[in-house]
């Protein structure tokens, strides 16, 4: 069951939210939506699940358009940035009340709910509200509900944002095994890039209501296809330097090494980052980052350099990569 | 010591509202009228077997009941159906809202001459409305049968936009979220709105409707000012037999009397209200596994 975004298009008041998008999503793919905030993730999201209608374009699911199919009928496994979960029902019932409008008797209600609650090792908090459980909890009665559902499509809005970083990580591998491992499209949205490059076969990073890239993340972090996705893509950020000829060159910190060759510089501060220390240096070209051994020796008057097929090339006018 | 705290707010409940209730109390005990000076006379409980075989009481305590059963459940379902309306995503909605707020901000007693004159034979529009359509000469508010239902329109009203705003203060507290969450789930919108809507609404409609009981239960200026209690006593109120007993016979014994019963009759009606309300808005709870 392959989804397929065709120049989708959504125009609201004479502007475009987003535009022009293609995507592709394999069935057992997950593909991260990636971008800043107000980009238009969750607008594309909405378009896929019918929620909204596209001003242009179409969505397909295995060559079957699905325009005109109503939200129920295209059969989402959506969970919400906000959860969406009924704050007057406990869990149990917020469970149950999708199942019982579509209609499944007492008993096979009971047999699914007890299955996912048992599946997502939640069953003890079956008696409690919303607002009684935690954060993380909130979030797993949602993956629940979305896999009651038993969907084509699952659709993740930033699932986890409300998480705190540690939370986060040890609910990945839960979410692979639950979801992402499964045999239906994912799309998983969300603003923090490592947890795209994590969760995700591939990544797609819009901006502004455009598609800037798709591809794996070793694709976009190793040929990014725009100053954007160069920008975006890859902690600490990529060197840019000043543009010459109406070229801009950018460098990965990691690709910078010291050479008595190299460009004359000057230490401004580090940053120590574990396994390896952040280095800041004042040159001609501005100041460039460099990632270092910790146990590495700066000598008084440092030189550094980088390999030129390390060099990426963007056009400054179109913004996007040169060969 | 936490309790110290509420002993200003305590203290100023027992005035404003224990005070005058042990008042009515002790004077409900008591001949207190022209015939005794206006002095207080234990009377051993006489004002009470009065009042159990007093026909006027318990024919207005059955029209204030009238009254306030229309009233407020025409504006309680009316209000709810325009906050659902004025919470959709209109043009210019503030326009409508503030528009639909105007009659509530009228003083009752303005408002309610204005419905007397709406309902006057043969000057007011209504009467004149019923010509058209083939009822002459119904005088409405001459009418000891239908008197009623014209200070009922005029409550309703009145009183609806009231509810309304609350309502929609409601409304707005819900997440569209949680609507768009439950129609990829299959939910119909009738089924958002007794599952989603209404329980979440409940508290409002609690508020608007206990809130609305007890005002009109105890109403009094608008039917003074529209029929004065007539015609035929047919539109008097508790509130207002209980004023012409004190204001107009000079029985304060028995008037404190109408005030008392008809507070405990109203408690009672707003505690029965509460539990309605409770059971219909608890829509898919109480569900077992
Ligand atoms: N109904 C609407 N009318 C007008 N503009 C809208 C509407 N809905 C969204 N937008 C705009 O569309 C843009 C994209 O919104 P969207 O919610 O898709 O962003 P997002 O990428 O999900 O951001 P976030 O990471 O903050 O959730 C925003 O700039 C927003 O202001
Ligand atoms: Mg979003």
């Amino acid at each position: 069951m392959t989804l397929t975004l065709e120049n989708l298009g959504l125009c609201v008041q004479r502007n475009w939210i987003i535009r022009n998008i293609n995507i592709e999503v394999q069935p057992g793919e997950c593909l991260a939506l990636l971008g800043p905030s107000g980009c238009g993730k969750s607008t594309t999201l909405r378009l896929i699940a019918g929620l909204d209608k596209p001003s242009e374009g179409s969505i397909s699911l295995f060559n079957k358009d699905l325009k005109g199919i109503s939200p129920v009928n295209r059969k989402i496994g959506m969970v919400f940035q906000s959860y969406a979960l009924f704050p007057h029902l406990t869990v149990v019932e917020n469970l149950a009340l999708g199942l019982k409008v579509r209609g499944y008797s007492i008993a096979e209600q009971k047999r699914r709910i007890s299955y996912v609650l048992e599946l997502l090792q939640i069953a003890t908090l079956r008696n409690r509200k919303p607002q009684e459980i935690s954060g993380g909890q909130r979030q797993r009665i949602a993956l629940a509900r979305a896999l009651l559902r038993d969907p084509l499509i699952y659709l993740l809005d930033e699932p986890m944002s409300n998480l705190d970083a540690q939370l986060r990580e040890d609910l990945r591998p839960e979410l692979r095994k639950l979801i992402i491992s499964g045999d239906k499209p994912v799309i998983y949205v969300t603003h923090d890039q490592q947890e795209a490059m994590a969760i995700s076969n591939r990544i797609a990073v819009l901006n502004n209501g455009n598609l800037e890239q798709i591809g794996t993340p070793q694709e976009l972090y190793l040929k990014p296809q725009s100053i954007f996705v160069a920008n975006f893509i890859g902690r600490p950020q990529i060197n840019m330097f000043e543009p010459l000829d109406s070229i801009r060159i950018a460098v990965r910190p990691e690709d910078i090494y010291l050479d008595p060759d190299g460009i004359q510089c000057k230490l401004i501060y580090k940053e120590w980052l574990g396994q390896n220390q952040l280095l800041f240096f004042d040159t001609p070209k501005g100041t460039i980052r460099m990632i270092g051994d910790t146990a590495l020796d700066i000598p008084s008057e440092p030189r550094i350099t980088w390999k030129k097929q390390k060099e990426h090339h963007f056009s400054t006018k179109s913004g996007k990569r040169i060969s | 010591m936490n309790y110290l705290l509420l002993i200003p707010a305590t203290l100023l409940l027992l005035l404003v509202f224990g005070f005058p209730l042990i008042r009515y109390f002790w004077l409900s005990l008591h001949a207190s009228s022209v015939l005794t000076g206006l002095e207080p006379i234990y009377n051993n409980g006489a004002n009470w077997i009065r009042l159990i075989s007093d026909g006027r009481f318990w024919q207005d305590l059955y029209q204030t009941s009238r009254f306030a059963v229309f009233s407020v459940g025409i504006e309680m379902i009316l209000a709810l159906v325009i906050a659902l309306l004025l919470n959709n995503e209109w043009k210019s909605k503030q326009i409508y809202r503030s528009i639909t707020l105007l009659p509530w901000a009228l003083p009752t007693t303005i408002m309610a001459l204005s419905w007397r004159w709406i309902f006057n034979t043969p000057y007011g529009p209504i009467d004149q409305i019923l010509n058209l359509i083939g009822f002459n000469n119904l005088n409405i508010l001459s009418n000891p049968s239908l008197a009623w239902v014209g200070t009922v329109i005029a409550d309703v009203w009145k009183t609806t936009p009231f509810i309304a705003l609350i309502l929609l203060a409601g409304l707005q507290t819900i997440p569209v979220d949680l609507y768009e969450a439950f129609r990829l789930e299959g939910g119909s919108p009738k089924q958002s709105f007794l599952y989603i809507t209404l329980p979440l609404l409940k508290p409002y409609l609690l508020l608007g409707l206990i809130f609305r009981l007890a005002q009109a239960f105890g109403v009094f200026d608008l039917i003074q000012v529209m029929t004065g209690g007539g015609p035929a006593s047919s539109t008097e109120s508790l509130a207002i037999y209980s004023y012409l007993n004190a204001m107009r016979f000079l029985d304060f014994g028995y008037s404190s009397t109408i005030m008392l019963a008809s507070f405990m009759i109203l408690i009672f009606v707003c505690l029965s209200a509460y539990i309605v309300t409770i059971t219909i808005t608890n829509n898919f709870r109480r569900y077992k596994l």
